[in-house]
């Protein structure tokens, strides 16, 4: 049958402060995962990862998928897609339900029962759940496990971490794209996405903390013993230190933005005395000289600010004293020169710049920082995808069916 | 027999309560019980005083009246510990109760400690019945001591934060300012008892104000206006008080001395936060409109800095010779406060501010007479005009200083004797100015103002972290020097 030989496609899309991206890979026979190609464009009226204008963003969203649609030469119907912003809030909750099978077996069911109520665990008013993260189970005795299914005990309890955020401004966000005929199956958490990209098993295991430092929020993961321990979104990012460059050398925001990318430094070097760095005029624009100092003091000052600000919090988690693990940066705002070293200075543990774990297809985007998110979104929609049972027969036929009215922009 | 009582702005405390039914004080939590304790003991009769806390031991210690233990079936009167979301709770279940105290009166005046459990749980509750009936809320609290820890001092953020957003004015004060006072004993019960009466002292003369009764009267609107200004936590402390009660036989300049060693105000750092000050002067009938017009021009003179200035007097026949002499300063100017989460004890530069302060005007007369002839000590009563030793001021007295006190002038008429201003001379070490001599401003060069402007991120919504705009540029918030 036609459908039958239909290829597993999956789309991962991110609208961020800075742009708009769009991943399209195919998960193979095998399991694994080829990035196809990548659609991206700038965001207009974007900030801080919350759409101030509905119609500029989603034209540039529309932009994005057609980008990578001509790119990709493939019909987007659905997408995962990113979720971010600094209205983010997690906690670490847990649920215990009573064993009542013969033998205190714990069964499938009784899994079932501790996910339904995580997923029931009231919010605060407004507020929408966007992921109920599995920490670990504990048995009766003691004993913490993954996979309780066999074992006995006579209560399960387990223990999540819970991110929710604003209802209304989640889904202003899923309603841009799903007016755009476009299907938004799941969608993950920017940093959670990211740490799919960066990190190891072992990594997590041993504890991690991804820091991806975006565009307009710095949102960051921490990990201990596999398990998600900790989540946070500073509605700070690299525009801030761009707007701080605007505000104090009076120059326009594009040429800020560049003078950012290439001269800019966050660490404060000694030997800069006196030097500048020259402006080259416009047509409205006289050239200028501008002190590296005064240009270093502003973005160290606020790099500075989001680190210890990050660092506050991350204290004030449970899980800080015992963390023994590596702090890593990811992010479009990461490739900021001396970030390391600046890392270094404020955190009191290792720091070092995330390298995305291999993939195979394009290579050509295996080296951005900025698309760590939209490829670690991509790795977890292949793991939701490889979870959920194909559909079969007439469910099959609707989604054929459903792929086709959508490529047609119908529904 | 016919029995005379007096009436008008001259009656007693007896023949007409001072606040009838329309300004309620409401002490909640422990802190605000002492205050309303302190109001009881040695404020005015006749006040409208009630006292909320979970704590039985609290309640039963108080004198006030109206006092009320809640979460008695819960907590059986062993109050909150602390724990705000128990606080919540018990204030929820109690709202019932609760709601009666907002019902008859025009103005609530909520004492609370900042950063305590019940109190703060019963001002948010409070402050929201309040307004929901329609009265004027206004909330005076006190910041923790530094030592207290930083949990505490983020609670107290936070509840000046929520109180901002709600009330009507709020007056924060802080305990840190009586660490800073070497002369005050190191005895932390007497530290909390002088907070306690200072604070009473200004409910006193908060309630004096907003009542609106009295020889001169200020209104809600000058209060709101000097603490009504700031809308979350972008400065904290924004209200120091004076006080000073004496006989009607001490000197104008005893009574200031005494005024200026004060508790709060003796750091010097304070005044330069300041820029605006209520003052409330109340006495018995001998006081004069000439006496409060001594009073006000001896403490404008014994000022470092230009502040606009709002007077209140009112009579009090209950004071048998005695004068008391209330100052409620106020900065309006935001001053961010520092990242670390810092009181904003250091002086910073303020803006300049509006010279008249809510429905007040400015009295001529006075003015010209200032500036024909600055004030020189002089008693409140001319019978006390004896011998008072000449104290050197601190501070130069500034030639015809251009703030006047303004005073808001009382419709009703005052049946006494007109009062005449007395010829006070000019002061021995000021040159009288010649009018005909042009007058030069001398150039100041000075720091630009702090513009907050939040630039790409004007239409999105804020970044609050410990009370900075994290929007607004780090150098400019932490005054970093950039160099063009």
């Amino acid at each position: 049958m036609f459908w039958g030989k239909s290829r597993n496609i999956i789309a991962a899309l991110e609208v961020g402060s800075t742009k708009v991206a769009v991943a399209v890979g195919e998960i193979r026979p095998d399991g694994t995962l080829a990035l196809l190609g990548i659609g991206e464009g700038p965001s207009g009226q974007v900030r801080k990862c919350e759409i101030v204008d509905f119609e500029v963003a989603q034209g540039c969203v529309r932009e994005a998928l057609a980008a990578a649609e001509l790119k990709t030469d493939v019909v987007i119907a659905e997408v995962y897609l990113a979720i971010s912003g600094a209205h983010l809030r997690s906690s670490n909750t847990r649920v215990t339900t009573a064993v009542q099978n013969d033998g205190d077996e714990i069964t499938q069911d009784d899994v079932q029962e501790v996910h339904d109520m995580a997923a029931a665990q009231p919010l605060p008013v407004d507020h929408a759940i966007v992921h109920h993260l599995l920490q670990y189970y504990l048995l009766d005795d003691g004993s913490k496990t993954d996979n309780p299914i066999g074992l006995a005990s006579k209560k399960l309890t387990a223990h999540f971490h819970q991110v929710y955020g604003l209802a209304t401004r989640l889904q202003t966000t899923i309603r841009c794209v799903k007016e755009l005929s476009i299907e938004v199956k799941n969608y993950a958490l920017s940093s959670y996405a990211s740490a799919q990209a960066v990190l190891t098993r072992h990594q997590k295991q041993a504890g991690a903390v991804v820091i991806n430092l975006g565009g307009g929020v710095s949102d960051y993961i921490a990990y201990q013993h596999g398990a998600v321990v900790h989540t946070g979104v500073l509605g700070v990012g690299g525009d801030h230190l761009t707007n701080d460059i605007v505000s104090g050398l009076k120059i326009p925001y594009a040429k800020a933005e560049l003078l950012k990318k290439t001269e800019g430094s966050v660490i404060l070097d000694p030997n800069d005395g006196d030097t500048t760095i020259t402006l080259p005029g416009a047509y409205n624009f006289e050239e200028r000289n501008i002190y590296r100092t005064s240009l270093n003091t502003i973005m160290q000052a606020r790099q500075a600010e989001i680190f210890e600000i990050i660092l506050d919090d991350l204290q004030s988690a449970q899980f800080w004293p015992d963390f023994a693990g590596t702090i890593y940066l990811t992010g479009g705002a990461s490739q900021v020169k001396g970030l390391v070293e600046l890392g270094s200075q404020v955190f009191p543990c290792p720091v070092e710049l995330a390298h995305q774990s291999p993939f195979d297809g394009d290579q050509n985007y295996g080296r951005r920082p900025d698309l760590s998110t939209l490829l670690g979104l991509l790795q977890y929609a292949r793991q939701a995808e490889l979870e959920v049972p194909a559909s079969r027969g007439l469910a099959r036929v609707g989604q054929s069916l459903k792929k086709a009215l959508a490529s047609m922009r119908v529904i | 027999m016919i029995e005379f009582t007096a009436d008008g702005p001259f009656s007693g405390s007896k023949a007409d309560p001072l606040f009838p039914d329309r300004v309620r004080i409401i002490g909640l939590g422990h802190a605000g019980a002492s205050v309303c304790d302190q109001l009881v003991l040695h404020g005015r009769p006749g006040q409208d005083i009630w006292v909320f806390d979970t704590d039985q031991q609290t309640i039963e210690a108080s004198v006030v009246p109206n006092r009320h233990l809640l979460g008695q079936n819960t907590l059986h009167g062993l109050g909150c510990s602390g724990d705000l979301d128990l606080a919540r709770e018990i204030v929820r279940q109690e709202s019932g109760r609760l709601a009666e105290t907002m019902r008859g009166c025009d103005f609530v005046i909520l004492v609370v400690a900042l950063g305590s459990s019940t109190g703060m749980a019963l001002a948010e509750h409070l402050t929201q019945t309040g307004r929901r009936s329609g009265a004027k809320v206004i909330a005076i609290g006190v910041q923790p001591f530094s030592f207290e820890g930083w949990a505490r001092r983020e609670r107290s953020i936070a509840a000046i934060a929520t109180l901002r957003a709600e009330c009507d004015s709020v007056l924060v004060l802080s305990h840190d300012r009586l660490e800073a006072n070497p002369s005050l004993p190191r005895n932390v019960r007497h530290s909390f008892h002088i907070m306690h009466q200072l604070v009473a002292q200004a409910v006193q003369a908060l309630a004096q104000v907003v009542c609106k009764r009295g020889l001169i009267q200020l209104s809600f609107a000058d209060v709101r206006s000097l603490y009504g200004r700031y809308q979350g936590t972008e400065a904290l402390e924004n209200c120091w008080v004076a006080h000073v009660d004496g006989d009607i036989h001490d000197t104008v300049e005893e009574l200031i001395e005494k005024l200026f060693n004060g508790p709060l105000v003796a750091d010097e750092a304070v005044w330069k936060l300041i820029d605006h000050a209520i003052v409330a002067v109340s006495g018995t009938r001998d006081l004069g409109l000439s006496d409060v017009q001594e009073m006000v021009s001896a403490f404008q003179q014994r000022l470092q800095t230009d502040i606009a200035i709002a007077t209140s007097a009112s009579l009090d026949d209950e004071q048998h010779d005695r004068v008391r002499m209330t100052v409620l300063l106020a900065m309006t100017a935001p001053i961010p406060s520092s990242i670390n989460g810092k009181p904003n004890v250091e002086p910073a530069k303020t803006q300049p501010v509006p010279r008249l302060i809510g429905d007040t005007v400015p009295l001529p007369s006075l003015a010209a007479k200032k500036a024909k002839a600055p004030v020189a000590a002089k008693s409140v009563t001319p019978k006390a005009a004896k011998a008072a030793p000449q104290k050197p001021a601190p501070v130069k007295a500034r030639p015809a200083p251009e703030i006047v006190p303004t005073i808001a002038i009382v419709e009703e008429t005052i049946d006494e004797e007109p009062v005449a201003f007395p010829d006070l001379g000019p002061v021995a070490d000021e040159e009288p100015m010649e009018d005909s001599a042009p007058r030069y401003i001398e150039a100041k060069q000075e720091e630009m103002q702090f513009e907050a402007t939040r630039g790409r991120f004007e239409k999105t919504h804020e970044t609050i972290y410990r009370g900075e705009n994290l929007d607004q540029p780090t150098f400019r918030r932490r005054r970093l020097a950039i160099q063009l």
